[in-house]
């Protein structure tokens, strides 16, 4: 573990929802616990947490925790308040579907290139420092929605308030500095379900905010300006809360632990990412090259950019579509992203009960179903012309489309070792590319109303999952052939191996790779169950 | 025999309804029996100040008793064609429940024969957007009888234009401001702060 800690391109490690989803802890004597750190909850040798304990707030684990998946759900609230409150907006910048559409298009391809900005960040600042600096410099554009008064302002200060979305990467490498490879996973998935829970949330709370200004004695167009100011002054908490309550590592802040010598500056360092410049084009490279990847940015945009697409839209749909006052709407159009709270834990959690029994295959098979359904029940939403079979589509269609984002993260750290910070960097931004897709494609145009469009993205989802048909995985087959039987392709060896060059290999670079490759036999399922299933393997119960 | 007349009436009578029905819910059933103008003191109003004189009333030229069954009169501010233009939730549609072209009403007063006139303050609440003014004579179960507006059929004249609000505030700008410099402030100072005690401890 020790040589892949921090590394750039092993922030997004452990991002996945897939180790045991039930494993809350990692116990002994399989991770030794530090019998000489002094914290609330038993720490590994690195003094990461062994247990993720969610009632409590011990420092600086459990506390890491909550002001992480708080900072990114803050970020979410603040991109997509606007999106309840258009009915209002709409009226008083005098703005046309187009205008809606190419603000909400804006507003989720921001956070494309901030991502990469972040984990740079991250490596040069540390992880608190990301966030805290993301969230208090985004701020200000959340503020500056009351100086809008245009369709082109209105545009632009919703793509500058998108790029706080980045504040997923921070959480995420956090967390990985926080807590044990072990139990990662359901830290990771929690965290960004939790986070984007504020998608739904944000529906529910900027029109009570509004109707209380608005009661309060201001008038409309005035008062959802005032409305912003809420999620504004939730930035400027949340990152005062991160640099006072927060630190980097377990055992203090970056800064404090480089000058004592107690981490490495280099690790965190503009000269070793020059120095080692051409690592980092490989790592690049082997994620290009393999068309897994490509598959699965295509299928992420087709559930966290389709659920990023309906958060922006839902809301004005049901205003008008069944003129429904804005809080109604609102409370309706919150369900939606709220059922994250339980809805991508559980994709994860179905990702690894199918592999018990099928492997891989069975992680496929669960990722198609659960998209799949999600994109019938989203034409299903498109078509329902009364208000309960649209409610009760929209909550189907929810639970299959963040199902499916739990579940893809189940698949993505199988299909490379060496570069599964790029691959998921890449799956991440293909979702917010496939959310920017969708809108431009379904609710910008005049041409179609918007139950159309949400018809026609059910459509596209269906037709965009059939490609996880074609991944295939030598080693353990894909959803519909089997492993392949011939030659030293069908090991997991073989497979992980091919990342390392002969030179790499001799300097035994590729060992981390190999255990991985050890650990991952369990994806060949039970019923090749002869298979050896070593004593590292994370297959054990806890 | 008694048995078939009486359903062969109630299906008459069910007939009737429905078309009574259907008539009260679809706008191009109404009859124009009213005339209505509209007054104001320039082509650009502005939402929040100025007014608008309303005047409408039957028309002299039909016969008398037309206006039996009108019990209330409901005037309204609604959208011209060109500001309905890519703006769905402005729509024109027949069906009253799904009509979206007048959403702002002026007045809604009990019925009286004769010309009535009325002077009404643009609400702050209503969107820059070209306007025209419809009336409807309501019944007494508060269904759309009659109707009346002061542009022609196709709407393309005597229609006026508002300017809304902008919504802006100095104060709130001002607000604005000093919480973003707050922020980055507040930032930068734990930024050097913390980094100045990192040195110290070195030292």
């Amino acid at each position: 573990m020790g040589e892949t800690e921090n590394e750039p391109g092993s922030s997004m490690h452990g991002v996945s929802a897939k180790e045991r989803a039930f494993a809350f802890s990692v116990a002994s004597p399989k991770i030794p616990t530090d019998p000489t750190a002094k914290f609330a909850l038993p720490v590994d040798s690195e003094h990461k947490a062994k247990v993720f304990n969610l009632l409590s707030f011990a420092k600086p684990h459990m506390v890491t925790f909550h002001l992480s998946w708080l900072s990114f759900f803050t970020c979410f609230v603040s991109t997509f308040a606007a999106a309840p409150l258009v009915p209002i907006i709409r009226d008083n910048l005098n703005l046309k579907k187009g205008d809606i559409g190419n603000a909400g298009i804006a507003s989720v391809s921001g956070s494309i290139f901030s991502r990469l900005v972040m984990g740079a960040a991250c490596d040069l600042l540390g992880p608190r420092y990301g966030c805290a600096f993301l969230i208090m410099l985004s701020a200000p554009t959340v503020f500056c929605m009351s100086f809008v008064s245009s369709a082109g302002g209105y545009i632009a200060v919703r793509f500058m308030i998108g790029f706080s979305l980045a504040t997923f990467v921070s959480c995420q490498y956090w967390m990985s500095t926080m807590f044990n490879g072990n139990i990662i996973g359901l830290v990771n998935g929690t965290a960004a379900g939790w986070g984007n829970m504020g998608g739904g949330a944000t529906q529910l709370i900027m029109p009570l905010i509004f109707e209380l200004i608005k009661q309060a004695g201001a008038t409309p167009f005035t008062a959802w300006r005032i409305a912003f100011f809420i999620p504004g002054c939730l930035h400027v908490i949340m990152g005062i809360l991160v640099l006072t309550l927060g630190q980097d590592l377990p055992d203090g802040n970056l800064s404090t632990l480089q000058k004592k010598g107690d981490v490495p500056k280099d690790k965190f360092s503009k000269a070793s990412i020059c120095h080692d410049f051409h690592l980092h084009a490989f790592v690049l490279w082997y994620a290009i090259i393999n068309y897994r990847t490509w598959i699965f940015v295509l299928l992420y945009g087709m559930s966290l950019g389709v659920e990023l697409t309906t958060d922006n839209v839902i809301a004005e749909y049901f205003f008008d579509r069944f003129n429904l006052k804005l809080r109604t709407a609102g409370t309706i159009a919150a369900t939606f992203g709220m059922a994250n709270i339980f809805a991508r834990p559980m994709g994860g959690f179905l990702s690894d009960l199918a592999a018990r029994r099928f492997g891989m295959r069975g992680r496929l098979w669960n990722l198609y179903i659960l998209q799949t359904l999600g994109g019938i029940f989203c034409i299903c939403l498109g078509r329902a012309n009364s208000l309960d079979l649209s409610i009760t589509s929209m909550i189907l269609f929810s639970i299959g489309a963040q199902a499916a984002c739990g579940a893809t993260f189940g698949i993505i750290p199988f299909i490379s070792r060496r570069s599964l910070g790029v691959i998921s960097g890449l799956t991440g931004a293909g979702g917010n590319f496939g959310s920017g897709l969708t809108q431009l494609l379904f609710f910008t145009s005049s041409n179609y109303s918007t139950e159309t469009g949400i018809f026609y993205m059910g459509i596209m989802i269906v037709a965009c999952t059939l490609p996880v048909t074609l991944v295939h995985f030598p080693q353990w087959g894909g959803m519909l052939l089997p492993a392949s039987k011939h030659g030293e392709k069908c090991s997991e060896e073989y497979y992980y191996g091919a990342e390392w060059n002969a030179e790499e290999k001799e300097k035994g670079l590729h060992h981390g790779s190999l255990k991985f490759a050890e650990n991952s036999r369990s994806e060949r399922g039970q019923r090749v169950g002869s298979a050896a299933t070593p004593q590292t393997s994370t297959t054990e119960d806890v | 025999m008694a048995a078939t007349g009486l359903l062969l009436g109630l299906i008459l009578a069910l007939g009737c309804f429905s078309e009574i029905c259907v008539a009260i819910i679809s706008f191009s059933s109404l009859q124009t029996t009213l005339v209505v103008t509209v007054s104001h003191p320039r082509r650009l109003l502005r939402a929040g100040e100025d007014k608008i004189t309303v005047r409408w009333g039957l028309n002299q030229s039909l016969p008398a008793g037309t206006d039996s069954a009108y019990k209330t009169i409901k005037v309204q501010l609604c959208y011209a064609p060109i500001s309905q233009v890519d703006r769905a939730w402005r729509k024109t549609e027949e069906h009253f429940s799904k009509d979206k072209t007048c959403q702002f009403k002026i007045v809604k007063m009990p019925y009286t024969t004769g010309n009535q006139t009325l002077e009404w303050t643009i609400e702050r609440d209503v969107p820059t957007a070209t306007y025209f003014v419809r009336t409807y004579a309501l019944d007494a179960n508060d269904h759309e009888v009659a109707y009346g507006q002061n542009t022609d059929a196709k709407k393309t004249t005597n229609l006026f234009e508002i300017q809304a609000i902008s919504g802006r505030h100095v104060s709130l700008d001002i607000a604005s401001v000093c919480f973003s410099v707050f922020s980055i402030v507040s930032l930068m100072g734990f930024f050097f702060v913390e980094k100045r005690t990192g040195r110290k401890a070195q030292q």
